[in-house]
């Protein structure tokens, strides 16, 4: 085994365009790919000229480089060209060693995905990766395939299982059945103040039935409350991954409800529902496009709910990470100026962080009214809860 | 050129945040004029406040999401 760290010469890391010493640097490293690759299938001269601080006897390198980049390619197809192209750079580390670059190549070959060779690529060109976006991707633990269907067991169903199921044993154990008291305990209260907490909007929000119909819907509303309620905080955790920043996710949950609602709107209503789409007194010339302007936005409504958390969370996370980076980055410059500015960036994190936990609450809430808002609608077409809430005091 | 585009595509898709201060500045100033008019509400008026600064807070989410596409996706 050939120890990386001694083989890596200065003279290579000084002279050749692109180095691996700072992983902010792979546009760079993508822009000379294209150039040195077409050079190379071409005629491996005209690099030299190109590249003025290559070695002019380093066409065996050269070589010995494309084939490393080939064989990893042929290894791991399913990752992109760029992948490979960074995974093989930073396997060979633009080394000028032939013997290593010899043995990288012979390890590849001989021994191909479980070789050294090939897990330090991997390794390696983990640690390149520097976007922001990097956490919301999504790995397949235990891969599976239905006919053509991909139904792997994905990281955001792991971490969607073990939130949900957490959750539901606590909501199991402290309960009555579970062996909860008639007294509760401060988790049994924890519990009961979310099951309370959606049945007042459900009863605020919704007008014009009777508290035992309206309450039909609860079951509903108060799974989709707790979902986002628990999925969106655990995405805090570090290292953790956080389920509601998909847009399937957050779409499938908010199509479903939207479908749902108009399926309602229409048993309550019957054909009468369409008339949601017209608002009364409306000159009839008018009907036609006040019924596009009407559709165009209750048709909307299952993607706003959606990407409203989609967007929170993913745009509240990524402005974590990217701040915490500048922190990170002003900690390793070794200056003591830094090192007290340093101060600036992580308390805005520490800030941010307060904000994202309170921001991952406060839509849930939001969903959950939205939810009920959106039902009002769908039953009682325009009129809003509070009418029937000043009819009532009126009688 | 490409890589300059897109970072003023990026940072341009930022103006839009000023939209949002705006509107969340409003609802803020909202809130304190009617409490100042009826006090007795705070309490309810604070639940429909937090409602209005989420709902404009998204609003601002969706630009900051589009610079961080532009410059990270793409």
């Amino acid at each position: 085994m050939f120890r990386r760290i001694f083989l890596f010469d200065e003279d290579s890391l000084n002279s050749s365009v692109t180095s691996y010493t700072n992983a902010s640097q792979s546009t760079t490293t993508i822009m000379d790919y294209s150039l040195k690759s077409s050079d190379t299938q071409g005629s491996s001269s005209g690099i030299f000229t190109d590249h003025p601080g290559l070695n002019p006897c380093s066409e065996r390198i050269v070589e010995l480089q494309y084939d490393i980049r080939l064989k990893l390619g042929a290894l791991m197809p399913k990752e992109s060209a760029q992948k490979v192209l960074e995974a093989s750079e930073a396997l060979h580390g633009e080394s000028n060693n032939i013997a290593f670059l010899e043995y990288l190549l012979e390890d590849l070959q001989q021994n191909g995905v479980g070789g050294e060779a090939y897990k330090d690529a991997v390794d390696l060109s983990k640690d390149l990766v520097s976007s922001p976006l990097e956490q919301f991707e999504i790995i397949s633990l235990i891969p599976m395939k239905i006919g053509n269907l991909y139904f792997s067991f994905t990281n955001p169903s792991l971490f969607m299982l073990l939130t949900l199921s957490l959750v539901l044993l606590l909501v199991y154990f402290v309960t009555k059945k579970g062996g909860g008291n008639s007294v509760p305990n401060a988790w049994q209260s924890l519990v009961e103040l979310i099951y309370d907490f959606v049945l007042n909007p459900v009863n605020e929000q919704i007008g014009g039935l009777s508290g035992n119909v309206k309450q039909k819907f609860s079951p509903r509303i108060s799974v989709t409350f707790t979902f986002s309620l628990f999925c969106n905080p655990q995405g805090m955790i570090p290292y953790s991954f956080t389920v509601t920043s998909h847009f399937l996710i957050t779409l499938g949950l908010s199509f479903s409800i939207f479908i749902g609602i108009t399926i309602v709107g229409f048993q309550k209503n019957g054909l009468h529902f369409l008339s949601f789409l017209l608002p009364a007194g409306v000159p009839l010339p008018l009907a036609p496009f006040l019924v596009l302007l009407e559709l165009i936005p209750y048709c909307f409504r299952a993607l706003s709910s959606g990407i409203r958390l989609f967007a929170n969370m993913m745009a509240g996370h990524s402005s974590v990470k990217i701040l915490s980076g500048f922190a990170w980055t002003m900690l390793c410059m070794n200056d003591l100026l830094y090192f007290i500015g340093d101060l600036g960036p992580l308390f805005i994190v520490l800030a941010l962080t307060g904000l994202e936990l309170g921001v991952a609450i406060s839509q849930a809430h939001v969903s959950t009214i939205l939810i009920c808002i959106y039902l009002n609608d769908a039953i009682n077409l325009h009129q809003s809860a509070s009418f029937f809430i000043i009819e009532q005091k009126r009688v | 050129m490409l890589e300059g585009a897109k970072l003023m595509g990026a940072g341009a898709a930022t103006i839009a945040l000023a939209g949002a201060a705006i509107g969340i500045g409003n609802v803020f100033s909202s809130l304190i004029h009617s409490v100042a008019r009826n006090p007795s509400l705070a309490k309810q008026l604070f639940g429909y406040a937090i409602l209005g600064f989420a709902l404009t807070e998204a609003i601002a989410l969706f630009a900051l999401m589009m610079a961080f596409l532009i410059s990270f996706v793409f």
